[in-house]
């Protein structure tokens, strides 16, 4: 591809030194916009989301993930809704996240699984798996998966994203780490996942908006947020939530928010990957629930 | 040999002490520039970034109390301690080893061609003594000291922030620092070595990007391909340009040196500042 790199001078000239590296500059280094249908993104809040020593109450947390998805669909029962996006005769992969300092945690992932297997699918065609995803005999034979992982900021690839969760699907994650991760995406287009995803969660229960150190994990850069956010598209997913730490690290570091480094690969995973939409201005966002420190 | 049976993963063990107040040590991890994704994932990026060698990670744990961790890196050079330590500097300085930053139960330092992270999962005043009382003891334990990268000593004094230095090898940390070009139009290539430097001035703050590649050919590339990123200097002899936020940029080639001055307000600053980085090196060379 014959791109012509994008520079600070560009940012300079175009964006009037606004926000620079996590920027994407309109009619620069990329193809034009095609026209695309708005996707959706449902962010659902609700304030007992957590109980009073921080832990995700699991019931709370089922019923936002109800209302989400059945948001999402456009189906008011919330079973129908999901019957929507798993059939059953589907073998389900629920691709979760087990960093143990934010985990995707066991709330979301039992309130997933129970709304698959409401929808038909028995247990044994079913299986919640991080890093064994590919020797695991049920993500081996998936004909659909449920992408749910906590949002943080990341060291390298500026953040945890819906995205990155896929890394495990390849035998050496090290091969995307280039140029810090910007083609992430490119795993989507791998047999193993490819077409499949049925389902992204980005958890925002108590999101990491800021890191220090080789352990990138400090109590003190989470919030209760008390949030997932849920869409089919894991693009739109991983830049509303992106808006979300942004929005924070504004509130708490009075800057300019950006993560660093720049989490670019959420953009590239729309405009050089075409996997889904990252542009705001594209994306219909629903909102649901306790709304007060919703930031965007 | 696996690197937990080398005679440089033993050295840096025995750095570390085996408790810490009544926090009682696990075993220890060890990991190379391979292995490391194994410990920290991708975040291992920025240490190879910095060619590390080993890790040794130790845990310290009393029951009721938040652990604390211990990841000591031998980095093959003090150069590379000094600048993996300069790529996270927030923090306040702890006067440990040659080099140090505390914040929020984390403490960071730099002696000789090691680099220790030594953190508190939760920061209380009793893991806050903890964690400095285990950097001391690590930093004493340490022999000698290293030199610091010799680019440190072509910087003009001038409105230098020293502690604010940042040193590297590659365009994505210097991204991460300071955002000049989605790609490596300055070729650094992981091959070159590079400081940024933070300066103070009337017109607000700018920069100073000095790096020493490989020789003379290698920079003369990298300049060439700057000035292609940079077109409007093309042709109009000096390579300065004013970027749209009304400030200048400005760069010359020395040799196996490029300088390049960000967002200086004056064209004629920046210039000087190009002067003043010449006749450094001239006294070296």
């Amino acid at each position: 591809m014959n791109r012509r790199t994008i520079t600070r001078r560009d940012f300079l000239k175009v964006a009037s030194a606004a926000p620079l590296a996590g920027a994407l500059v309109p009619g620069l280094g990329g193809p034009a916009a095609r026209p695309e249908d708005m996707t959706r993104v449902v962010l659902v809040r609700d304030v007992r989301a957590l109980d009073g020593s921080g832990a995700p109450d699991g019931e709370v947390v089922g019923r936002m993930l109800d209302e989400a998805v059945a948001a999402l669909v456009g189906e008011s029962d919330p079973v129908k809704a999901w019957k929507t996006l798993i059939r059953p005769e589907d073998t389900v992969g629920i691709k979760t996240n087990a960093w143990g300092k934010l985990p995707t945690t066991a709330e979301v992932e039992n309130a997933i699984r129970r709304r698959v297997m409401d929808a038909g699918v028995p247990e044994d065609r079913l299986s919640v798996d991080d890093r064994g995803v590919r020797a695991n005999p049920v993500f081996q034979k998936a004909t659909a998966l449920i992408n749910a992982r906590p949002a943080r900021t990341h060291q390298w690839s500026g953040m945890g994203s819906c995205i990155k969760n896929y890394i495990m699907f390849v035998p050496q994650p090290s091969a995307y780490h280039g140029d810090t991760c910007a083609d992430l995406a490119a795993i989507w287009s791998l047999p193993a996942v490819k077409g499949k995803t049925r389902l992204n969660v980005l958890v925002m229960l108590t999101p990491l908006f800021h890191m220090i150190g080789t352990q990138q994990y400090n109590k003190d850069f989470t919030w209760p947020y008390k949030g997932l956010i849920v869409s089919r598209d894991p693009v739109a997913a991983d830049a509303t939530g992106l808006r979300v730490l942004e929005a924070k690290r504004r509130e708490v570091f009075k800057d300019d928010g950006l993560l660093k480094p720049s989490p670019h690969h959420i953009q590239l995973a729309d405009t050089r990957h075409h996997l889904g939409v990252s542009d705001p201005a594209r994306i219909e966002l629903v909102r649901l629930g306790w709304s007060e420190g919703v930031l965007i | 040999m696996s690197p937990l049976q080398s005679p440089e993963a033993r050295l840096l063990s025995s750095f570390i002490p085996v408790t810490a107040g009544p926090w009682l040590s696990e075993a220890d991890q060890v990991f190379d520039a391979a292995s490391i994704f194994d410990y920290i994932d991708g975040a291992g990026e920025v240490y190879r970034s910095y060619n590390m060698k080993i890790l040794v990670a130790r845990r310290f744990h009393k029951d009721g109390r938040p652990d604390l961790v211990v990841d000591a890196f031998d980095m093959g050079s003090s150069e590379d301690a000094f600048g993996v330590f300069t790529h996270d500097l927030d923090g306040r300085d702890a006067g440990i080893g040659q080099g140090s930053a505390y914040r929020a139960g984390l403490l960071s330092f730099w002696k000789d061609r090691y680099f220790l992270s030594v953190y508190a999962e939760e920061e209380t005043a009793e893991t806050r003594d903890l964690v400095l009382e285990l950097g001391r003891a690590i930093a004493a334990a340490i022999p000698v000291e290293g030199p610091k990268p010799a680019l440190l000593g072509l910087l003009p004094a001038e409105g230098l922030e020293a502690d604010r230095v940042r040193f590297f090898h590659n365009h994505s940390v210097l991204n991460y620092h300071f955002f000049v070009a989605e790609t490596d139009i300055l070729r650094l290539e992981q091959t070159a070595k590079a400081v940024l430097a933070e300066y103070r001035g009337a017109g607000g703050p700018s920069r100073l990007l000095l790096v020493e590649y490989p020789g003379p050919a290698e920079a003369a590339q990298a300049a060439g391909s700057f000035a292609e990123a940079y077109p409007a200097a093309a042709g109009g002899g000096r390579p300065v340009i004013r970027t749209g936020n009304g400030k200048w940029t400005a760069w010359r080639l020395y040799g196996r040196y490029l300088a390049v001055v960000f967002a200086e307000a004056a064209e004629e600053k920046a210039g000087a500042r190009l002067d003043a980085v010449e006749a450094r090196i001239g006294t070296v060379k």
